[in-house]
């Protein structure tokens, strides 16, 4: 017991600074996981993850299956496989619009005859997350092996920034892994994918992590939940309840405590320093689905075909977590849950606070795509930015303690050497300084374009 | 008190004959003749030969490690005093001036979004959602403030280029964060560019675009020394363009438009101008009329 709970405060663990922002999470919480009817066209972009595209190995019109491989990792750096998501026929290579507003060279496939195949065989939800995981084959999965299976399956990071996960889990013997941290917070407002997958398939998610934590040598893992998801909780702790070394941890609702550096001082009590790693600490952080992945990648041999994807919003006409296969358009996914309303304004890519706007729907569901959130337009802040009055509420708001407003001001008046000495590179891009701006300035946006500048600064 | 005196005195005689001795011995050579080609230049440190500042750049002239023509602000008239200083032969020297790959006005730009973020091209070009091309122009005139020389204004979203103000001095080339404007060699009044930098497949070229190139190659066909297709976009080569050739007929040839000639206006456009009372931007003169060809 401490002190906090002695003295009756806050006793779920938390970080400093973050925002409340409303949660819009009802809409979809109670929503079971519905699966997509499988498109005609998807669209797998080769660039999903951080570092370099894939490379295409798929020909113009030839036929292949789903979970077959279409583009293979770079050799050099940091790089995913991708994988086909639909049984069909190549089309000639295209580029498509990813939700950062990048573009990206991408594979087309055309669905050979329509429908016939998905009702045929077992739902792709139980294929890729239910049913029984037999300990006996957990037992025997070897820690290489377990690396490879991930790194074949093309597995990514699925909270957002989209790192190749069997790089997070390799571990070296200077570094080792002490801990697993699995991320369940889905703190973003709106989004409830991961709310989803934790209460429906809890035996998927601690699996994974189990076969995680054997990948990179970890003593225990935590898995952290908030605690506006208290079913999610309890459905984790009946699945790795007979596990030793297996921690649920229920944490405070704040955003952004999804966040590795805001997550990790909220459940151990300790800082990652801000140009280090979890890893300096000897903490891996994967996200829940991440985990649920590797799990079919491991013991299924699931490619990462399909991700869960939260469509939401007051723009949207029937909202709903749907099982997606990668490469699908927003649009379509949009239609399968019956359209947007009239006074849809803004469809975002993720949630609310650090989702990106699209304009082109076409644009295809990623790996890292959580959630679409079509805003109406009661939605939509519409004030105009007016001039920064000095407050200081940004400050009071960044959970990693920065200056956002000089940072923004020193990138809009072109002194990046000021910017770094206020720790640009440190901001996670959250968006509670914005959120709190009293005059609407986009600070995150400044940050993000400071940023591009100092990378394109430095390989000059 | 006289003691003290006296030893300032010795002490100071001693120093100074150090002093002496010291330059002397450790004095550093400088060239002569680079003082004289400092003053040649014309100090706008701009950067654009690629020394940090004119001075250093008269040192490494003076030291044989750079050419005699790389100030782009002095152009020809300083090249051939360098030249005259360092006894040398100037080659045949271009002013080499900006020109922008995309010539696309903001209508012309397809899959506009409802932008509301910060308008400067920096921050526009890190989120996507101005509109559907992320190659060309955002159209918020970040090169138009960088510019000194007030060379630059925007008109419907395309900066346009006053090449009688222009000095060449690359600003505007480093605060484009798309990258598109390129400074290329005027070796004519007018010169014949690329308007687009989208290396898209033509199909999705045309979705974002109205004149953007599609890679079609019917330049590289029909001027194949001089034309190009990289990576689905038609590229020149301006080291063996001379400026004399008549490439009208593959200006006409484009089919998205997207060939563009930047400079001087033809004798015909400028009789058309005389009598156009110029639009202005905040008070400028405003160089251009558009609809024509050109711009510049």
């Amino acid at each position: 017991m401490n002190w906090r709970t002695i003295f009756g405060l806050n006793v779920l663990p938390d970080f400093a600074r973050g925002v409340h922002p409303p949660e819009h999470k009802s809409r979809t919480r109670d929503l079971p996981i519905e699966t997509l009817t499988e498109p005609e066209v998807v669209t797998i972009p080769l660039l999903q993850h951080a570092g370099a595209a894939a490379e295409c190995v798929a020909q113009p019109r030839q036929q292949v299956t789903a979970g077959e491989l279409v583009g293979r990792r770079s050799a050099s750096g940091i790089s995913a496989n991708v994988h086909a998501s639909i049984a069909g026929v190549v089309q000639a290579v295209t580029a498509v619009p990813l939700p950062n507003g990048r573009r990206s060279l991408a594979v087309p496939i055309r669905r050979l005859a329509p429908g016939e195949d998905s009702n045929a065989v077992a739902p792709v939800a139980d294929r890729l997350f239910g049913g029984v995981w037999a300990e006996s084959d957990i037992a025997v999965a070897r820690p290489l092996d377990i690396l490879h299976a991930v790194a074949d399956a093309g597995i990514v990071g699925m909270g957002g920034a989209a790192f190749p996960t069997d790089l997070k889990l390799r571990t070296t013997p200077e570094r080792p892994i002490e801990t697993l941290l699995v991320n369940g917070c889905e703190c973003e407002p709106f989004l409830t994918a991961d709310d989803r997958l934790m209460r429906e398939y809890p035996a998927a998610v601690v699996t994974g992590a189990r076969l995680a934590q054997k990948a990179c040598g970890a003593r225990q893992i935590v898995l952290a939940v908030e605690n506006n998801k208290p079913e999610a909780a309890a459905a984790l702790l009946a699945a790795s309840g007979q596990f030793a070394g297996f921690r649920i941890t229920v944490v405070s609702t704040k955003y952004p405590m999804g966040g590795e550096r805001q997550l990790i001082p909220a459940v151990f009590r300790r800082e990652v320093p801000t140009s280090g790693l979890p890893l300096d600490l000897g903490i891996a952080v994967i996200n829940v689905a991440t985990a649920a992945a590797i799990a079919g990648a491991v013991l299924r041999g699931q490619a990462m075909t399909h991700r869960i994807v939260t469509v939401t919003g007051g723009g949207v006409r029937s909202p709903k977590n749907l099982l997606v296969p990668i490469g699908t358009s927003f649009q379509t996914v949009i239609e399968g849950c019956g359209g947007v309303v009239t006074d849809a304004r803004r469809v975002l890519a993720g949630g609310p606070m650090m989702g990106f706007t699209v304009t082109d729907l076409t644009a295809p569901v990623t790996k890292g795509t959580g959630g679409i959130t079509v805003l109406s337009a009661a939605e939509i802040d519409s004030a105009e930015q007016t001039a920064c009055i000095r407050c200081g509420r940004c400050l009071d708001t960044c959970p990693l303690g920065l200056a956002p407003t000089r940072i923004a001001h020193a990138v809009k008046f072109g002194d990046l050497a000021l910017a770094q000495q206020n720790h640009l590179a440190a901001c996670c891009e959250c968006g509670c300084c914005a959120y709190e701006c009293p005059a609407r300035i986009p600070l995150v946006q400044y940050i993000r374009a400071g940023k591009v500048e100092l990378a394109q600064s430095a390989s000059e | 008190m006289l003691t003290a005196a006296g030893v300032m005195l010795v002490l100071g005689t001693i120093f100074s004959g150090l002093l002496v001795v010291a330059s002397r011995h450790l004095a550093v050579e400088v060239d002569p003749r680079e003082a004289e080609l400092a003053a040649s230049l014309p100090g706008a440190n701009c950067g654009n030969c690629g020394f940090p500042s004119c001075a250093q750049y008269a040192k490494a002239v003076a030291s044989g490690r750079a050419g005699v023509n790389r100030c782009s602000v002095g152009g020809p008239p300083v090249a051939e005093r360098l030249a005259a200083l360092m006894g040398v032969e100037v080659a045949a020297t271009y002013p080499f001036r900006p020109v922008i790959h995309c010539s696309a006005t903001a209508e012309q730009r397809l899959l506009h979004g409802d932008y509301r973020g910060e308008r400067t091209c920096a921050a526009a070009h890190v989120t996507g959602g101005v509109q559907g091309c992320t190659y060309g122009c955002l159209g918020f005139g970040d090169c138009v403030a960088s510019c000194e020389y007030d060379a630059m204004i925007l008109v419907d979203g395309l900066p346009q280029i006053d090449y009688e103000k222009c000095v060449g001095c690359g600003a505007c080339v480093r605060a484009c964060p798309r990258r598109i404007i390129e400074q290329i060699p005027f070796k004519a009044d007018r010169m014949l560019v690329v308007g687009c930098a989208n290396h898209d497949p033509g199909k999705v070229v045309r979705s974002v675009c109205q004149v953007g190139c599609i890679g079609c190659s019917l330049c590289a066909r029909a001027e194949p020394q001089l034309f190009s297709i990289k990576d689905n976009l038609a590229v020149i080569d301006y080291d063996v363009v001379t400026g004399h050739e008549d490439l009208h007929a593959v200006h006409a040839k484009c089919p998205m438009e997207s060939l563009v000639y930047f400079g001087k206006p033809e004798p015909q456009h400028e009789e058309q101008l005389a009598g156009v009372a110029s639009p202005g931007i905040a008070g400028r003169p405003h160089p251009v009329e558009h609809g024509l060809d050109w711009r510049g």
